[in-house]
């Protein structure tokens, strides 16, 4: 019982995980909190069902027309959003950006009215039993595609050039752009990553509920917020540890207290966690304190 | 008084700009220290659950009920802002962010307040207008006040910096924790009316959106000035009642003006996009949103803006 939870919750943590990449990298070059983050996470969701039932395509295909959509929505939301904002006053491109997301969402209710729409099943029901543990085929693959994505970001993120332009202008945008690098290109850059991988996340979550619904996007949103600052502003392994963990926690506590308490704890633990270690449990990327 | 004068629809409507401007209050007190707040939703849900249950469930009268549901928001209010003290930016939004979901669980997990089928009827209050329009012309009182007075003063400079106004003798604690309760305890007197004209509130009626609504209030109004508040939520409140007139006006164009090549396409253009739909409406309101932050991040009214508009230095000038 308890191991099967454990699966559960690491199914669950693995979607929070890739929102809150997003968000942390996002927040890490701009020092911005970027509301319309869950609404790309919806519209990965949309893309990912209209290939599927439209075009045909297979839950590869799926993936990557999410993650391709999902990367120039990124890259349109920078040039409408984000850049035009004068950067010196802290609410302009919080609200801007809040603005973009009651575009985003409000455009999907109206081209598809804001109905649940069920997600086809595109992968084959099977079960595998593994000891005490039961798990299906589509679980197995949302776990295998959520945990290479984390793998393959973070070796680009720490091994490749742009990845150090990242971290260097996560650190300091004076010095990074004193140091050659073209701090406007890494901001876009970091942005269409983020959308890219919330796309994927939006689809991922669609295959595990088998129904999506244009309101998804702020809990997804919420959520992530909430991992990014357990695992560390800015910090993109912390993000992906903390998602595991809260989506553990949440699933736990739903099993053995209740499902109403469950959002309780999570909320609980972003208070505990502001007020006891603001910094996140495994501190942050960013050195200036906020 | 008004029920006279004015017709029901026309007072809804007074109604809620009026709430709308006493919440932008709300979010406008801990800003002037600069405190951010996405949690005033939760401060109002704490004040309507409150004097509904006062009022209900004891039979206290509005008048008793609504102030005091004010102060237990407003205590509230101070039990968050003691430890908020210590965080700032995006830490206390989140921090606010999560109280107010904290009472929305709470809300819907306790039955004595209703539970998940929420709390149903509370008592209306026929002079809601009145009350509403006391406490508006309060406020504006109040804050036109303490914007020039040295507590103003002193949060202006705790928004700037707080280091420095700590060094300069001002007692930084205190004042901010005093902003954050003014702010609560507004919010809980706008949540108390506003239970009391809808009679049923429910866990997901003092939700994100509407903590996220009243932040944007503000900032599109301006929150330099203490006007900025008000002008924020008059006209946002007021933005589909326009669209809704623009559309009436376009039809009234006369028939021959539209019907021939391409203006017949710009009318149903203009028609369609001035619909009262929803999700159009707020499609508009969000563009609105995005352009206003571009062309005036400072909001509609800045403090340069007051003398240019103020009748004191219009008679000076043409003396």
């Amino acid at each position: 019982m308890i191991y099967q939870q454990l699966i559960n919750g690491l199914m669950l943590g693995a979607s929070y995980s890739l929102v809150a990449i997003g968000y942390t990298l996002i927040f890490g070059v701009l020092n911005l909190l970027y509301f319309a983050h869950g609404e790309v996470f919806m519209i990965g969701a949309f893309v990912g069902l209209f290939l599927v039932v439209y075009a045909g395509a297979n839950i590869y295909g799926a993936l990557l027309g999410a993650m391709v959509i999902c990367g120039i929505l990124g890259a349109i939301a920078v040039f409408i959003a984000v850049r035009p904002v004068p950067k010196d006053r802290p609410l302009a491109p919080l609200i801007s950006t809040i603005g973009l997301t009651i575009v985003i969402q409000n455009l999907t209710i109206y081209l598809n009215g804001g109905q649940q729409l069920a997600f086809p099943e595109t992968i084959a029901q099977k079960l595998y039993h593994i000891g005490p543990v039961t798990i299906s085929a589509a679980q197995l693959f949302i776990l295998g595609v959520a945990l290479a994505l984390m793998v393959l970001l973070w070796l680009f993120i720490e091994r490749s050039k742009m990845g150090r332009a990242i971290r260097a202008t996560a650190e300091n945008h004076e010095t990074a752009a004193l140091l050659g690098v073209n701090v406007n290109r890494v901001v876009l850059i970091t942005f269409i990553i983020g959308s890219g991988i919330a796309g994927v996340a939006g689809v991922l979550d669609g295959v595990k509920n088998s129904s999506i619904s244009p309101f998804m996007g702020l809990g997804a949103a919420v959520k992530g917020l909430i991992v990014m600052l357990l695992g560390g502003l800015g910090n993109v392994p912390g993000a992906m540890v903390a998602g595991l963990m809260l989506g553990m926690i949440e699933i736990l506590s739903a099993a053995y207290i209740g499902t109403t308490e469950r959002d309780f704890f999570s909320f609980l633990i972003l208070i505990l966690i502001l007020l006891w270690r603001p910094t996140g449990l495994f501190g942050t990327r960013t050195a200036e304190r906020r | 008084m008004f029920n006279t004068l004015i017709d029901g629809y026309t007072q809804s409507i007074l109604i809620f700009i009026g709430i709308n401007i006493i919440v932008a209050y709300s979010f406008f007190a801990p800003f002037k220290t600069g405190q951010v707040s996405i949690g005033q939703a939760g401060f109002m849900a704490v004040g309507a659950y409150a004097s509904a249950v006062l009022t209900q469930k004891f039979g206290a009268p509005f008048i008793v009920s609504v102030p005091v549901a004010g102060l237990i928001a407003g205590v509230v209010g101070v039990v968050i802002g003691f430890p908020a003290l210590r965080i700032k930016g995006i830490y206390l939004l989140l921090l606010t962010l999560g109280f107010s979901e904290i009472i929305q669980v709470i809300v819907l997990s306790w039955d004595y307040v209703g539970g998940a089928q929420g709390y149903r009827n509370i008592p209306f209050n026929r002079h809601t207008l009145e009350s509403v329009i006391v406490v508006v012309a309060l406020l504006i009182f109040f804050f036109g006040r303490l914007e020039r007075s040295s507590l103003g003063r002193a949060m202006d400079s705790i928004h700037q910096d707080e280091t420095a106004s700590e060094v300069m003798g001002i007692d930084v604690v205190r004042i901010k924790l005093f902003a954050f309760g003014i702010g609560a305890t507004v919010a809980g007197i706008a949540g108390a009316l506003y239970a009391h004209q809808l009679t049923y509130v429910d866990s997901t009626t003092f939700n994100v959106m509407m903590s996220i609504e009243i932040l944007i209030f503000v900032v599109v109004g301006g929150a330099s000035t203490y006007w900025g508040p008000v002008v924020g939520a008059v006209v946002l409140s007021l933005l589909p009642e326009l669209l809704r007139t623009l559309r009436e006006w376009l039809e009234l164009l006369p028939v021959a003006w539209t019907n021939f090549y391409p203006a017949d396409k710009i009318y149903d253009f203009l028609h369609g996009f001035l619909d009262f739909e929803n999700a159009k409406r707020l499609i508009v309101y969000g563009i609105i949103l995005i352009v206003m932050m571009i062309v005036r991040p400072d909001g509609l009214i800045t403090r340069d803006s007051i003398p240019r508009i103020s009748l004191k230095r219009w008679r000076a000038r043409h003396a």
